[in-house]
């Protein structure tokens, strides 16, 4: 049988024993523990778990649980319902404000936050009730969140960038003044579509009333001190990061501490929220390690297997496509994958197949990392079996049904591709901050 | 089910609990160790070299051992396109079966972990910096992680079993 026949027969075994709802772990290591026994026999054997010991020494993974313990510990604190609070006074008496309000949060959360989930668990537990309550029309509501929390995992700091770079073998720090722009890009985007579309039927978000606007000056005042704490955060991890005082990991850490001491602060940081944040960070973080381990051992047998050449054999020789060509198929199936993978299944399975092909191209590894995130996204929020789509159904209050859910997403889905098509036409968009910062 | 079978479930369940929650708290011995390098880097310009690793470490103690408990508090994602429409007996008449395809990994993994476990205590490997830390520790309760792993996924094959049957185990 010949290698690219092996490497097929992998990749089909595993997608139906996913098929039949095993968890996912168990289902990538045994399709790699099994292959490379049978490939290489006693010698395959100790393949596993070399794969740990490669886990081991990867560094910046430490960055994982602290900034899932530091989302947790965020979302408990209050800071973001202070937040929403003070953009609800202040955009409230636009159209559409309240989703524009959200749509800013979505972004102060993501300078917070590495993961686009606690985006999501924040907008539907305190924008939407919000929103719903005002009139907001459904689809807007849901299509807002989804779209905003897809911004968490652009602007810095970025937990799948971190993977990204570990993969790429490219510097986390310039992944993440890449993603910057293109973050923005987008969030500013959703606001002029929120804009035009509440413009044109103002049924979809109505402006708040006067009265619910019209507060003391300093009142207002004490609004505006709301985002102190924030900026507080963003500058221990992002800005002592960027200064160079921090490594990476370092950082997460510090972001982990200043995150505490703001739910202190704000009298949050009681026994309980600590305990179930303990809980659940050593849950995501156990799950995500134990795929990546096992996704390890199924990239080493790939990689034995040469799969990167079968695959750039296929695309330039037999399907005689250009360099752009490639891309543009890579992004494709990205999106296929999309519907059925999470973003780390889809990182450590095939971006390792890929990344290679895209540098032996010519192009920017970093620019491709931002285009890797957008596309990912997009395939999140693509029916039928998108991620984030049950996510949001999950979260959502009854009321909302999964076919308000579906079609909910299509103009942001819209808009998100235009903005991918803008940044793979201009890459000066992703590449320009980098540039910048380590021209010297 | 048998007497013994429930024995060994509960037995692991609680042995996972403790090992778990004390795998939790190695969060904070992280953060600890990370802090105290970048004051000490920052304000003493006293660099360690032993952070790096021990940090290291102690992150894979965390998700080794907390493997288990993980496990019990069911954590893991599944690709639940299908697996979410069954009923909850359906479920586990097909996971009865395709969990062994996970200790089936879950064993090579011990094995690999054995053998490199006791290569390292044999000749006293150590690690190649600075600092030089033997690697025979950090191997061994990576092992015990997936020893605890393993047995609590045959805990949670007889659970499995049991509910297929109509039974509660937990």
């Amino acid at each position: 049988m010949s290698y690219e026949m092996i490497a097929l027969m992998m990749f089909l075994s595993l997608v139906m024993l996913l098929i039949t709802g095993q968890r996912f772990f168990g289902a990538v290591g045994f399709v790699a523990a099994a292959s490379s026994l049978l490939l290489w026999g006693d010698g395959g054997a100790e393949m596993p778990f070399n794969a740990a010991i490669v886990l081991l020494n990867w560094y910046p993974l430490l960055t994982l649980p602290l900034f899932i313990f530091m989302g947790y510990i965020l979302s408990e604190s209050g800071i973001a319902s202070d937040l929403y609070k003070m953009f609800h006074v202040f955009m409230g008496p636009i159209p559409g404000g309240l989703a524009l309000g959200t749509i800013v949060l979505m972004v102060a959360i993501s300078a917070m936050n590495g993961l686009s989930v606690a985006g999501m668990a924040i907008g539907s537990s305190i924008a939407l009730p919000e929103m719903l309550k005002r009139g907001y029309d459904k689809k807007m509501i849901s299509g807002v969140i989804q779209a905003g929390s897809s911004l968490g995992i652009m602007i810095p700091p970025s937990i799948v960038l971190v993977l990204y770079g570990m993969i790429a073998r490219q510097p986390v720090s310039q992944l993440w003044l890449a993603g910057v722009f293109p973050g923005l890009l987008l969030a500013a985007m959703f606001a002029i579509y929120i804009i035009v579309r509440c413009k044109l039927q103002p049924k979809m978000g109505p402006a708040l009333p006067p009265e619910e606007r019209n507060l003391p000056f300093n009142e207002k005042l004490k609004l505006l001190g709301a985002g102190i704490m924030p900026l507080f955060i963003v500058f221990s991890v992002t800005g002592l990061f960027m200064m160079g005082v921090t490594n990476l990991v370092e950082s997460s850490a510090v972001g982990a501490a200043a995150a505490m001491i703001a739910a202190a602060i704000k009298g949050r940081l009681t026994r309980k929220v600590m305990n179930s944040a303990l809980h659940d960070t050593l849950g995501v973080s156990c799950m995500f390690m134990w795929i990546i381990m096992a996704a390890l051992s199924f990239g080493a047998v790939f990689d034995g297997l040469g799969a990167v050449n079968a695959i750039k054999s296929l695309f330039l020789e037999n399907w005689g496509l250009s360099p752009w060509g490639v891309l543009i198929m890579m992004q494709l199936s990205y999106i296929v994958m999309g519907m059925f993978l999470d973003d780390t299944a889809m990182l450590v399975i095939v971006a390792p197949l890929y990344i290679p092909l895209i540098i032996q191209l010519g192009f920017n590894p970093v620019w491709y990392g931002v285009l890797y995130t957008i596309t990912c996204q997009i395939a999140y929020m693509t029916p039928p079996f998108g991620y984030n789509l049950f996510l949001m159904k999950a979260m959502a209050p009854k009321e909302i049904t999964l076919m308000d859910i579906y079609a909910s997403i299509v103009p942001f889905v819209i808009v998100m591709t235009t903005g991918l098509g803008l940044i793979m036409a201009f890459p000066e968009i992703a590449t320009y901050l980098p540039d910048l910062y380590f021209a010297g | 089910m048998l007497r013994p079978i429930r024995a060994y479930v509960r037995f692991v369940d609680r042995l996972n609990t403790i090992v778990g929650k004390f795998a939790m708290l190695l969060i904070f011995l992280m953060m600890g160790i990370l802090l105290c390098e970048s004051i000490s880097r920052t304000f003493f310009d006293t660099p360690h070299i032993w952070t790096m690793e021990s940090a290291q470490f102690t992150m894979a103690a965390y998700y080794m051992l907390g493997g288990g408990f993980s496990l019990l508090m069911r954590a893991h994602v599944r690709m639940d396109v299908l697996y979410s429409r069954w009923f909850t007996k359906t479920k586990a008449k097909v996971d009865r079966f395709t969990i062994f395809f996970m200790l089936f990994y879950l064993g090579v993994l011990l094995y690999g972990g054995i053998s490199s476990a006791s290569y390292s205590l044999k000749y006293g490997q150590h690690n190649h910096t600075a600092w030089a830390p033997p690697l025979a520790p950090i191997k061994i309760v990576m092992v015990i992680g997936i020893i605890l792993m393993l047995l609590q996924a045959i805990a949670t094959f007889f659970k499995d079993f049991a509910k297929a049957r109509g039974e509660d185990l937990s």
